[in-house]
């Protein structure tokens, strides 16, 4: 019998995997289908912006961490330490350097990272792929913002015209997109595997050293390079002679897909497998019965015919929130969490979901419910503990709007890390 | 046409989200533009074939090879393979079906007409000037690797003669070894029951049919049911005693279970109760082996083996119970690949307009291989058109799971592919 069965392979429930195998337990992933990596930006948001101060990002991360659980003692960053929680991110940097993926953060550490979005806004970010960190908005090159004519969702019009609007020196300039690709129609993903080739990727270099000015830098659209990543980056740097960033497109996210794949690879030398297109359709359990937590005793998949039974001493729920499918919802307004059934924070009534206004700097009160858990990641209701062999991590944890907040990816990593730990150390 | 009624294939459609997740991880789309992808070919155009749409709107769906690798990473469980399936039958109702694409959906019927005569066959079909004819005649690629008539006869032949030396006993399984094993590989079926006998059980190998994939593949539904009912009436008996009925192919065993059923629409009880008692085989081994009933007396492996999980093994969603299983058989360093797929696709690498794409697919695989090291000797995997498309890429022989498993009793050699008593 395997010591743990992940449920959900975002960077949570790939975190507490990676976490529990170093630590020499046997481990298993299963999930639906992909998902949030490969819609994420690839960057690693601990907190963007405070809830009590929406109109204004944070400079400070850690600073304003302290302040939030103050406030929100039941936010998921107020079951760990600070401590803790730069220990979370640190080892995640650590494993980005061992899968030849490295993020970055700002000089300091305490302090939010600027990036261009695909907007040109400024995005808040603690960690970014090395490929992103050229873009930081605080350095003094100007920026070149090449497209590609031809190319869906990516406008460096729009990019500089909003970057200049916030004081930021830009230019934008046009590439045929014949340059990386003779396909009639592709999506980020084909463009940045056409870049692995050799030949496109030294065209390309050439034809961006005839664009730049020295003292510039340059800023692509988030496909250089898919399996050579390092090494086209490395190569388009050197042809033209400045630093090149990837600014995040929209999805699919080849930032994400590349981290998804690179942890996948590490998980799977340490004996972990993800094995995707598993969807959990019930579980066969015990409940809570004379002060005596219920346990689960398997996860039940459904397969082309007999449900497949997935046994371990412990498991961890990691399927996110609504839209990673964690929780479901019927017309009546009724939000469940779909395994387990576990008690959730969200309102059971339609018209409370919302708040008024769509971009309402108040977040909406669906993304702020979850599953309440106790200090070792593990589902209460009422403060007692509902299953005894049962663990909770990432955006499926109640009291917190990963959205709103920008912390969605650094809740992850760190919830992940800390389930993953405390299963171990059991 | 099947495409009144659409049980559950038709309104997963309304959960596609346009991620585009799934065209991330086509591996056609990845290697030719002319599959724009799942999204656009399944969900997104399906909204202009439903009834009453006079034709459909995008014929790129005849290059979507049916792999499934959609399904398996879509996040929101749409079933785009299916809804790919059904508007290639419905293109396929309207605009009718080329002769090459009929003859590649009946290899039951090729494989019997083979075995009359197989040193015939194998002269009539693999000659130069054939191949050469077959390409330019009916767009089978030349290139391709068409399986040979076994000079032995076929498995039926072997089950027949070998009848007296066969293990009786209480504990008995019914063996669905499709129409590869029966007529191309017969070793796949020796080695299988070999295993099976090796364990105590006695092996039921009941008349039986295609199971008419490379007819829904094609597009003719009409003649899949035909296959399929022939496969109810002939084993459901077999699974209403509470036989286990399991297969070594597992294509064929999906569509027995799953495929068949739900593009032909078929949810009667007696294609219900035919779909529970089929087993991929080592999904069952795997159940016994966790029961502890399952010998694991195996003589030491040493090599390096390749493993590769079929796409449509994949698609049973049951994780990868042949690479659990062979990886108890000491010294065997198992490595397990995670390319998406061979390429082949049961009949798409034999279309001369798709070997190419085929080739192209499966170099990621072909690829993984090689990077193994030159002490690699052989390769494994589930499916025979993958074996034979995983041996056209490499170079290497390849062998089903259940080969390994009977060399590692000491049953089976590996190399002549033949029973060591």
């Amino acid at each position: 019998m395997l010591d743990l069965v992940v449920i959900g392979a975002g960077l949570s429930g790939l975190m507490a995997a990676y976490t529990a195998a170093q630590s020499g337990l046997t481990v298993r992933v299963i999930n639906k289908g992909l998902g949030s990596m490969h819609w994420g930006a690839g960057t690693v948001d601990v907190l963007g912006y405070a809830p009590d101060a929406p109109e204004k990002p944070v400079q400070h991360p850690f600073t304003a961490l302290a302040n939030l659980v103050v406030q929100y003692p039941d936010h998921p960053y107020g079951l760990l330490s600070s401590d803790e929680i730069r220990a979370g991110l640190a080892s995640f940097v650590a494993l980005t350097e061992e899968i030849g993926l490295p993020y970055r953060g700002s000089a300091e550490s305490d302090q939010n990272l600027f990036l261009p979005s695909p907007a040109g806004a400024a995005r808040p970010v603690y960690l970014a792929p090395e490929a992103q960190s050229a873009g930081d908005l605080s350095r003094s090159e100007p920026m070149l913002i090449v497209g590609f004519k031809g190319m869906r969702d990516f406008f460096p019009d729009l990019i500089v015209q909003n970057l200049a609007k916030q004081g930021h020196q830009a230019r934008s300039a046009f590439l045929p997109l014949s340059l990386v690709t003779d396909r009639i129609d592709a999506n980020t993903v084909h463009l940045a595997e056409a870049l692995d080739d050799l030949e496109r990727r030294t065209r390309l270099g050439h034809e961006l050293k005839k664009l730049v000015k020295i003292g510039e830098r340059i800023g692509l659209p988030a496909i250089l390079g898919m399996n050579d990543h390092s090494v086209v980056i490395a190569d388009l740097e050197r042809l033209s002679g400045v630093p090149v960033f990837e600014i995040p497109t929209l999805p699919p996210s080849v930032p994400g897909i590349r981290l998804y794949k690179a942890l996948r690879s590490r998980l799977l030398e340490l004996g972990v497998r993800i094995e995707a297109g598993m969807e959990v359709v019930s579980a066969e359990m015990t409940a809570r019965h004379n002060g005596t937590p219920g346990s689960i005793q398997s996860v039940i998949s459904a397969t082309s015919a007999r449900p497949y039974k997935h046994r371990a001493h412990n498991y961890l729920l990691a399927t996110g929130g609504i839209l990673g499918g964690g929780f479901n919802s019927d017309h009546t307004g009724h939000v469940w969490e779909t395994i387990f059934d576990l008690p959730l924070t969200v309102p059971q009534d339609r018209s409370m979901w919302f708040a008024s206004g769509f971009l309402s700097p108040t977040g909406h009160p669906i993304f702020h419910g979850g599953v309440v858990v106790n200090d070792v990641f593990q589902p209460v209701d009422g403060g007692k503990l509902i299953f005894s062999n049962l663990w909770v991590a990432g955006n499926i944890l109640a009291n917190a709007d990963p959205i709103l907040e920008r912390s969605l990816e650094g809740s992850a990593i760190v919830t992940g890390i800390a389930a993953g730990k405390a299963i171990a150390n059991l | 046409m099947h495409t009144e009624s659409w049980q559950s294939v038709g309104p997963s459609l309304d959960e596609c989200i346009k991620c585009n997740i799934c065209t991330s991880y086509c591996p056609v789309a990845s290697v030719t533009d002319l599959f724009p992808g799942p999204k656009y070919a399944g969900p997104q155009s399906q909204r202009f074939r439903e009834n009453g749409q006079p034709h459909s709107p995008d014929h790129s769906v005849d290059y979507c090879s049916g792999c499934r690798v959609c399904n398996e990473v879509c996040p929101t469980g749409v079933k785009i393979a299916e809804i790919n399936a059904r508007a290639r039958a419905h293109m396929a109702a309207e605009e009718g079906i080329p002769l090459r694409n009929r003859l590649l959906g009946r290899n039951e019927l090729l494989g019997k007409v083979g075995s009359i005569a197989p040193p015939l066959a194998n002269f009539g079909l693999h000659n130069q000037l054939s191949r050469v004819l077959a390409d330019k005649v009916f767009g089978i690629a030349q290139d391709s690797k068409l399986p040979r008539w076994p000079k032995g006869g076929t498995f039926g032949k072997w089950v027949k003669k070998t009848q007296d030396q066969r293990l009786k006993s209480d504990k008995k399984v019914v063996y669905y070894h499709g129409c590869g094993t029966m007529y191309y590989e017969p070793f796949i079926g020796q080695a299988t029951v070999a295993v099976l006998e090796h364990n105590g059980y006695e092996v039921i190998v009941p008349p039986q049919n295609c199971c008419g994939l490379p007819l829904l593949s094609n597009g003719e539904f009409d003649e899949a049911e035909k296959y399929h009912d022939n496969n109810v009436n002939k084993l459901v008996g077999y699974a209403r005693d509470g036989f286990d009925i399991i297969g070594t192919t597992p294509s064929c065993t999906l569509t027995l279970k799953e495929e068949a059923p739900e593009l032909l629409d078929k949810h009667d009880a007696d294609s219900t109760d035919l779909k529970m008692a089929v087993w991929d085989i080592f999904e069952w081994i795997r159940e016994r082996w966790e029961e502890g009933d399952f010998r694991t007396d195996f003589r030491p492996i040493n090599m390096i083996l390749p493993y590769h999980a079929p796409c449509q093994y994949r698609a049973h969603r049951v994780g990868k119970p042949a690479l659990e299983i062979l990886q108890l058989i000491p010294e065997l360093d198992v490595r397990e690949s995670c390319a998406r797929c061979c390429g082949s696709a049961g009949t798409y690498g034999y279309k001369k307009e798709k070997h190419l794409i085929a080739m192209a697919v499966g170099k990621e695989l072909f690829d993984f291989v090689a990077v193994q090291g030159p002490g690699v000797t052989m390769t494994a995997s589930d499916t025979e058109t993958c074996r034979w498309q995983i041996e056209l890429g490499t170079g290497l022989p390849s062998r089903h799971p259940i080969e390994i498993v009977a060399a590692a009793y000491g049953l089976y050699n590996l190399e002549s592919r033949q029973l060591t008593n």
